[in-house]
């Protein structure tokens, strides 16, 4: 071995130096489109497709024909419901593939971005929660384009509609178990989940793992005039902020973190925790309505707290919409119209169960797998679920995109703070 | 001037292993380097999420800020100090507990006449193939108690006792199951050192008066010193980065560690602090070898001359054989037999938690998805998505394993033959980086890196192609320390002889080097082959629908909450993966302990 050649150890770093000159300027040098390029395809795609600024009354025929052309439709989902959609609309339109990815609310705006980015266009719909996400960052993007089907802009609210489509309202309730609390819920007022009884003894999602979590989360902070009016009615008197908190919402949440809240990741298990049969002293928790549904087939105890202060119910939206230079369009309409039920649905309509099956498919079409405890449409035509009551009886209160585009941040950084003293 | 030309290509071609180790370099500085760059880049830039921080910031500009609020804001307690103090003492005691246990089991199965020595060596590695959130899982199982109320734990279920939170969640069960999960990496290293030390070295020793104690202490321990080196490295490391148990068991009672932390940066695509967490690791790694090449040494020689003559004679344990062997026994119970036998179990209930003969059946086996029960997925034998997630996760596994134990065992090759120079050494530190790197953090960034064309090379994102990368040069750390400690113990001597007789390169590589070192290279492969089939958090940010895995599936099954598909999906993973396991061990009689 040769010892202190200095010659061909400059070589070698010489050479080392060239290799890694020549990997960065390749780096550099990635081929991109520029903006303006993107911009004038994207104009014409949407042309071509009558989406966008060139959505037009929609000729059915001709789109129903293109799309079993197409063959196909690819969704990226926050809900593994969709499955269920695909099924039913598969029965309706064997010629059509539907492949439908359960992601969870924030991969499917995750992969939707970074595809999008690497130039590859291989989704067609994209359906989840996450305001922040999907209403302040992918549309005005334009990494989704909203469509919402003619026939459905009288059924549907303005505020359902506009700037995206709302698949589905969900929402997360305060629940309990009424095998253990036979004479009713065992609170009245939010403010009495801070009390020592209660530690250790509530459970809910993780909120920063879960964008439909976090929206409930901040319904109370969006709402705080009413979370100090209830503090006025439990306690009595005014409430006084801690030190650094800034509204009477977060002044609930820091008490609670501060009373050893049980977070889970998964929300069934959550249900399963308060509605197990047969438990002593089961925990309360904030957990998704649709789990209700449970006490049917999996004998589940749970129930809402309707009259609990100042609301049982944090509402929030399940946006959908079409994804960018999508390569299965006409599919992607026929699927969203058909997500959202039929035009020949309507507040009369009789509707049996089971519902995705006979007369009451064909009404409800999509809707049918999402026609269920816990979930309503965005339309104000359809005749609610009889076991959906409870959506109608609590009182809601909701985050506004805005809000949560705006506080979002901040709000997970106060999480984070507070859950870990 | 051309006679200089001459003499420096002279002696690039007998001597390829210093054009081997420059071509490694350049080839490991993109495929490492680069993504390296990018993160630490990525820490200084203006993010997508900053807009609620930084309202005037231009994304992509300049920027300490995040620096800050990780390090010296209120925030910084709870985001990084909290769960990186957590993070070290995790990885203290498991990597104390781990090779201490790993190097015990080495020793009884590969050095003494403890019975059942063959079954014994495939049975200890098999906790390894599970992967490491599928233990925590069977933990819980076991240990719930009313905290997580829903379905009764079995201990609660069967004694009547719930056990205390601290059992049950949190620190103590995470040390636990990483520890039982970890060990492995000590056990397979440090066995595979003690197979090849010659015995007659320490016959010499008792020959010259050295009591079994002094022996022991003088000859064979130093000569296990790179062995147990490495073994504490990686332990150390993969806990540090080790993401699955943490999050298991952490959650329920707010626990954190670094990975989890990362996880959920990057998962809210929080990129600033996310890839500063992940920063911090790849910091804290490097230290922690630094400080390990310091103990060991680099100018030692450890050549013990193996494949010429060699004797190996097993210590006989005399009276306290079957004791022994009960006492390994029960360890692999604890570590095998119950956590697989809770999670087939789990695979059998109709209704969870409910521990009766008459709640088994089939059905998540063998059933079909009819309106009755609840699940919308079938028994897994006839799910279509399995067979494809099993053909993705063997190929992936085995594409990935062949790749990255070649490149291990050439850069084994060109580190040691070039010991002692700054190629050499930068070699062996580039090949370790990518352990460096969390695993999610690393999916993270070769999904920013390698999503756009990078001059030829077109956009890997969604490719196969990626996913075998990405796994190879996270194997690599492994593979490329069997390589040098396998390469340390095979002396020059031996190449010398063939190259004074003209021998060329390549002929050398096979016929000697390759042979005598398969039987690291082989553990090297076998190990890489393991963790690709149990690879989870690597990958599922690159995963698309097409390429799913046999364990990004059970992740899906998990977070659909369909315990009894993750159950018989996780048996069916551990039995592939014994399987194939146990198919290489049969053809390949070097990994055979017993033979000579």
């Amino acid at each position: 071995m040769t010892m202190g050649n200095t010659t061909s150890q400059r070589l070698k770093a010489v050479l080392r130096g060239a290799v890694f000159g020549v990997a960065g300027t390749m780096m550099l040098t990635g081929a991109a489109a520029s903006a303006d390029d993107m911009a004038a395809k994207l104009d014409a795609w949407l042309k071509q497709n009558q989406l966008g600024a060139y959505h037009a009354e929609e000729d059915w025929g001709a789109i129903i024909a293109a799309a079993k052309k197409e063959g196909e439709v690819v969704i990226y989902a926050s809900s593994s419901q969709l499955k269920k959609v695909a099924s039913a609309f598969m029965k309706v339109y064997p010629e059509i593939k539907v492949t439908a990815h359960k992601l969870g609310s924030e991969k499917s705006v995750e992969k939707t971005i970074r595809e999008h980015d690497a130039d590859i266009y291989d989704v067609d719909i994209v359906t989840t929660t996450g305001a922040r996400s999907m209403v302040y960052e992918m549309l005005p993007n334009q990494n989704i384009i909203n469509y919402v089907p003619s026939y459905l802009k009288s059924r549907i609210p303005e505020q359902y509609r506009e700037p995206l489509l709302v698949r589905v309202l969900e929402g997360q309730a305060f629940i309990y178990n009424t095998e253990a609390n036979p004479g009713g819920a065992p609170i009245k007022n939010i403010w009495e989940l801070t009390e020592p009884k209660w530690k250790g003894h509530f459970a809910m999602k993780n909120p920063l793992s879960s964008l439909s979590t976090v929206a409930c989360v901040m319904a109370l902070v969006a709402n705080s005039d009413a979370v100090a009016d209830a503090y006025k009615k439990y306690a009595g008197k005014e409430l006084v902020l801690s030190k650094g908190v800034k509204s009477a919402g977060y002044e609930f949440w820091k008490r609670m973190l501060a009373n050893d809240p049980v977070i889970f990741k998964s929300g069934s298990k959550l249900a399963k925790a308060t509605g197990k049969a047969g438990q002593k002293n089961p925990p309360v928790a904030l957990a998704s309505v649709h789990y209700l549904a449970r006490n049917k087939t999996k004998g589940l105890v749970n129930a809402v707290m309707t009259k609990i202060e100042p609301a049982a119910l944090m509402e929030y939206p399940t946006y959908t919409a079409i994804a960018r230079f999508a390569p299965h369009p006409n599919a992607a309409k026929l699927i969203t119209a058909f997500m959202m039920g039929s035009p020949e649905l309507n507040a009369n309509s009789k509707l049996v169960a089971p519902f995705d099956k006979g007369e009451s498919a064909k009404l409800l079409q999509g809707l049918s797998s999402e026609y269920r405890i816990g979930v309503a449409p965005p339309r104000s035509d359809v005749p609610p679920h009889p076991d959906n009551g409870v959506w109608f009886e609590a009182k809601h209160l909701g985050a506004s995109a805005e809000f949560i585009a705006k506080n979002g941040a901040k709000f997970a950084d106060f999480w984070t703070i507070e859950s870990s003293k | 001037m051309t006679g200089w030309l001459k003499l420096q290509l002279r002696r690039f071609l007998t001597k390829p292993e210093r054009m081997l180790s420059l071509l490694l370099t350049g080839v490991l500085g993109i495929l490492v380097v680069t993504p390296l760059a990018e993160l630490i880049r990525e820490t200084v830039t203006v993010q997508a999420y900053d807009a609620a921080f930084l309202p005037d910031a231009e994304r992509g500009s300049l920027t300490f800020f995040h620096y800050e609020r990780v390090f010296a804001s209120e925030l910084s307690w709870a985001v990084f100090y909290k769960p990186f103090m957590h993070s070290l003492i995790i990885a203290f005691s498991v990597t104390c507990m781990g090779v201490a246990a790993g190097a015990l089991l080495a020793w009884l199965i590969v050095r003494t006449d403890i019975p059942g020595r063959t079954a014994l060596n495939t049975l200890v590695v098999v906790p390894y193939m599970m992967p490491s959130w599928v233990l925590a899982l069977a933990w819980l199982t076991f240990f719930k108690n009313d905290r997580v109320a829903g379905a009764e734990g079995l201990m609660s279920y069967v004694f009547g006792v719930a056990p205390p939170d601290w059992l049950s969640y949190g620190m103590v069960p995470i040390i636990i199951c990483l520890t039982l999960h970890y060990y492995v990496y000590a056990y397979l290293m440090i066995s595979g050192a003690l197979a090849s030390v010659d015995t007659q070295l320490e016959e010499a020793g008792a020959i010259s008066g050295l009591s079994r104690l002094r022996q022991f202490l003088l000859i064979t321990a130093p000569l296990l010193l790179p062995a147990i080196g490495s073994a504490v490295v990686m332990t150390f490391i993969r806990v540090v980065g080790s993401f699955g148990a943490p999050a298991v068991l952490g959650l329920p009672v707010r626990f954190y560690t670094l990975p989890t932390q990362i996880y959920s940066a990057l998962s809210s695509r929080n990129a600033g602090d996310g890839y500063l967490l992940a920063l911090v690791m790849v910091v804290l790694a490097v230290s922690f070898i630094f400080m390990n090449s310091r103990l060991i040494g680099v100018r030692k020689s450890f050549v013990t001359l193996s494949g010429k003559g060699f004797r190996r004679r097993d210590l006989s344990l005399g009276a306290w054989r079957w004791p022994a062997l009960f006492f390994v026994g029960v360890f692999l119970i604890v570590t095998i037999v119950a956590p697989v036998g809770l999670l087939a179990l789990d695979s059998l209930m109709l209704e969870p938690g409910v521990y009766t003969l008459e709640n088994l059946t089939l059905h998540y086996w063998v059933g079909d998805n009819s309106a009755e029960y609840i699940s919308s997925e079938p028994g897994i034998l006839r799910s279509p998505q399995i067979g494809g997630a099993v053909w993705n996760s063997l190929r992936l596994a085995f594409a990935a394993a062949l790749f990255t134990g070649f490149m291990g065992l050439l850069i084994g090759y060109a580190v040691v033959r070039t010991r002692g120079t700054l190629v050499s050494k930068a070699l062996e530190n580039i090949a370790f980086t990518p352990y460096i790197f969390p695993a999610v953090a690393l999916g993270a960034i070769y999904l920013g890196v390698f999503s756009r064309p990078i001059g030829p090379v077109p956009a890997l994102y969604g490719t196969f192609a990626l996913l075998v990368i990405i796994c190879a040069i996270k194997n690599l750390p492994f593979t490329s320390r069997t390589g040098i400690a396998a390469l340390l113990q095979i002396d020059r001597s031996l190449e010398e002889t063939a190259r004074v007789q003209g021998i060329g390169w390549f002929k050398r590589m096979a016929k000697i080097i390759v042979p005598v070192a398969s039987s690291g290279l082989i553990s090297g492969m076998l190990l890489s082959f393991i963790t690709v089939m149990r690879e989870l958090s690597l990958i599922i940010l690159l995963i698309t629908p097409s390429t799913n895995t046999l364990t990004t599936l059970v992740f899906d099954y998990q977070l659909q909450d369909l315990p009894q598909h993750v159950g018989a999906a996780t048996v069916m993973l551990m039995l592939i993966i014994v399987g194939v396991n146990l198919a290489v061990r049969i053809f390949s009689r070097k990994s055979q302990i017993t033979s000579i």
